[in-house]
């Protein structure tokens, strides 16, 4: 029974997740046909098409993510609290996932009816959709102002949909149309639009976090104040890019604005996808404001981040625990239990021992290590022009092993756990991603530094792959509770991830904004820097 | 060529990249006071009850469960509550020793959440 539970609980994030992203995608396509997409004339009805197919399809996929994930739920709630079908049909989560089903349905079949149906019907679903989601968020739950903070909380998504789910079919229009004045007509009128959302985006998101932060202390003090806080930086630089775009629009040189218009719509995008994320990490963690106890204090930051020299020796496997999943489970039964709240599936929380922070330090430094001379080569390369340091990306190869053998030294090949114990710890079956992630890092790099890639595709595996990396470690799973030592590894991991999301974006840029921008040269003295950065970091990480 | 929609096929499928492995959920309930507290020590044999969270629960479908010194497990009748943010019950006839209430509850934002307060009964 666990496992079963965990397995869905893992399954219930997973689709929530998706449900977030696919309502950006059609909401935001629905408003992108109102506002940006009216009266454009002949040329605008296979624009339209091609909108209205991807908001179809969008909403297709929200009304399956949405199915999944109150099924998922559901099954949950009836294994743990061995209740009824029934019962669980009143639940608040199945009313809104149910009003969310039917909603995108019913925008599957308008952008199926095509051209016979006035965009301005699509909005009636869309703003279900919305409602519905509104509905499972922190707004809903709250004690106090519960109706001014729906409202804000309805603002701020409907804002983040229209401009960051709308981007995507801005590229898309683009792409297609044949005109340059009305490429450029279509740009503006979306930057207006841009403009408008992150208004209110901005004043809604203030808001809110007052609400649900409340002070300066606990921005730095607990996880969720951080993550706002991330949130705020990752929205600084797309506003930054957004700037970027608007001068362009208004006054770049015609000859180079559609293409350096593509190239930084790419990157807002993908940040855009970040800032989401962590927005999506943000809600599975309880509001500072109701977190005032045990939260990390500034002279505990300091402590804990002060420079000190790397851990190059590592404990033995002997000194860990003899079984890991055991001891947690072990732990919960009669060890110091709490009232720190868990999720159904999830193992009562135990403090590490000296023996496994060792472990893990060692780990970090190595990685850092290995990370610094990275980042150095490729500085030298672009720097000095040296075609032996072009090779960079093979050490990759190295850290990948590494990490392999000891991220989990719990699981096969080293601990008693079996190599299927992997797919069923979502933890474990994350670092075994991201050790992928590493091997199609130095496998693709290195053939586009020393000239072997062909496509004008595969240069781009680098940045994306470090991007999705970056946007990874901002969704890494959270505590429930203001354990301060979660709080601690939380803002040790969020550096790295901002870092590696500027480093792969950078990267991206390079790669292709057309030559005639200048901000291209900018890009490419950054992305080597930002990844000396990361191993850096990772030399400094602690976790005592 | 369909750049277009070969960029919004990556596009889509970063999405999916990047929500299979994301650590979200949606708010949780967390305990914020308990009587019982926790570890604490009580006068039997009749026990009130009173658990208070962050964020308003569904009661209704919330569940509390006094796990007894023998290991033998005992579903409490929620009674009405106090708050839309409190459990409320009322454990009656214990006899003296360790006992667990462990509690599950669904919080109004649809996210479950459950833990253990492990207290004493002594003789009154």
């Amino acid at each position: 029974m666990a496992r079963l539970l965990q397995v869905f609980g893992f399954l219930s994030v997973l689709f929530r997740g998706a449900t977030l992203a696919f309502q950006s995608l059609a909401v935001g396509g629905v408003v992108f046909l109102n506002a940006v997409l009216r009266r454009t004339g002949e040329e605008s009805n296979a624009l339209r098409d091609a909108c209205l197919r991807w908001i179809g399809r969008a909403a297709a996929a929200l009304a399956a993510m949405q199915l999944a994930y109150v099924l998922a739920n559901s099954l949950i709630l009836m294994q743990s609290a061995d209740m009824p079908l029934r019962e669980v049909g009143g639940a608040n989560f199945v009313v809104a996932g149910a009003i969310g089903i039917v909603s995108a349905l019913l925008m599957v079949v308008l952008a199926r009816a095509g051209k016979s149906v006035s965009p301005a019907i699509f909005l009636l679903p869309a703003a279900a959709i919305v409602a519905s989601t509104v509905m499972t968020s922190h707004a809903m739950a709250r004690l106090e102002y519960r109706a001014p903070l729906v409202t804000f909380t309805a603002l701020h998504q409907a804002a983040t949909a229209a401009w960051l789910g709308g981007l995507p079919y801005l590229l898309i229009v683009i792409r297609r149309v044949a005109n340059p004045d009305l490429a450029r007509q279509l740009s503006a009128r979306f930057s207006q639009l841009a403009l408008v959302s992150v208004a209110v985006l901005a004043c809604a998101g203030l808001v809110l976090s007052y609400a649900y932060v409340g002070s300066v202390s606990a921005v730095y003090g607990t996880s969720y104040g951080a993550m706002v806080a991330t949130k705020v930086l990752l929205f600084g630089l797309l506003l930054f890019l957004g700037a970027l775009n608007f001068q362009l629009v208004r006054r770049g040189p015609s000859s180079s604005i559609l293409a350096s218009l593509k190239r930084f719509g790419e990157a807002e995008i993908g940040i855009g996808i970040t800032v989401i994320l962590t927005a999506a990490s943000l809600t599975s963690l309880p509001p500072a404001a109701d977190l005032t106890q045990d939260r990390v204090t500034r002279a505990e930051i300091a402590a804990r981040m002060a420079p000190r020299a790397p851990r190059l020796a590592s404990p033995t496997m002997k000194e860990l625990p003899e079984d890991i999943y055991a001891a947690m489970g072990k732990a919960f039964e009669v060890g110091p239990l709490s009232t720190e709240s868990f999720v159904p599936g999830q193992a009562g929380t135990r403090p590490n021992t000296p023996a496994e922070k060792a472990w893990s330090e060692y780990n970090h430094h190595w990685a850092g290590i290995v990370v610094v001379a990275i980042g150095l080569l490729a500085i030298l390369a672009q720097a000095a022009n040296l075609s032996w340091a072009r090779n960079w990306p093979l050490i990759f190869l190295g850290l990948a092993l590494f990490l392999f053998l000891r991220s989990d030294p719990e699981v096969w090949p080293l601990g008693p756990n079996g190599f299927w114990v992997t797919f069923a710890d979502p933890e474990v079956l994350l670092h075994r991603v991201f050790v992928l992630l590493v091997i199609g890092l130095a496998v693709f790099e290195w053939r586009v530094q020393t000239g072997r890639a062909s496509s004008p595709r595969v240069p781009l595996v680098f940045p994306m792959l470090v991007a999705v990396a970056g946007a990874l470690l901002l969704t890494h799973s959270h505590a429930l509770g203001n354990i301060k030592e979660e709080v601690l590894a939380e803002l040790s991991h969020i550096p790295l991830a901002i870092l590696a999301v500027a480093a792969g974006w950078s990267r991206w840029l390079e790669l292709r904004l057309p030559p005639e921008n200048r901000a291209r040269g900018a890009m490419a003295r950054l992305w080597p820097v930002c990844i000396l950065l990361i191993g850096v970091v990772l030399l400094n990480y602690r976790e005592m | 060529m369909h750049l277009g929609r070969r960029f919004f096929t990556h596009f889509l499928l970063l999405f999916a990249i990047c929500f299979l492995f994301c650590g979200a959920a949606a708010a949780h309930a967390v305990l914020m006071e308990s009587t019982p507290a926790l570890k604490s020590t009580v006068s039997g044999p009749d026990v009130p009850i009173k658990l208070r969270f962050n964020v308003r629960i569904d009661g209704s479908r919330s569940r509390l469960t006094l796990v007894a010194p023998n290991g033998s497990m005992q579903t409490l009748e929620i009674s009405q509550p106090a708050g839309p943010d409190t459990l409320s019950a009322q454990a009656k006839g214990l006899t003296p020793g360790e006992y667990r209430l462990r509690w599950q509850v669904l919080a109004s934002d649809g996210h479950i959440t459950r833990g253990e307060i492990p207290f004493t009964l002594k003789q009154p």
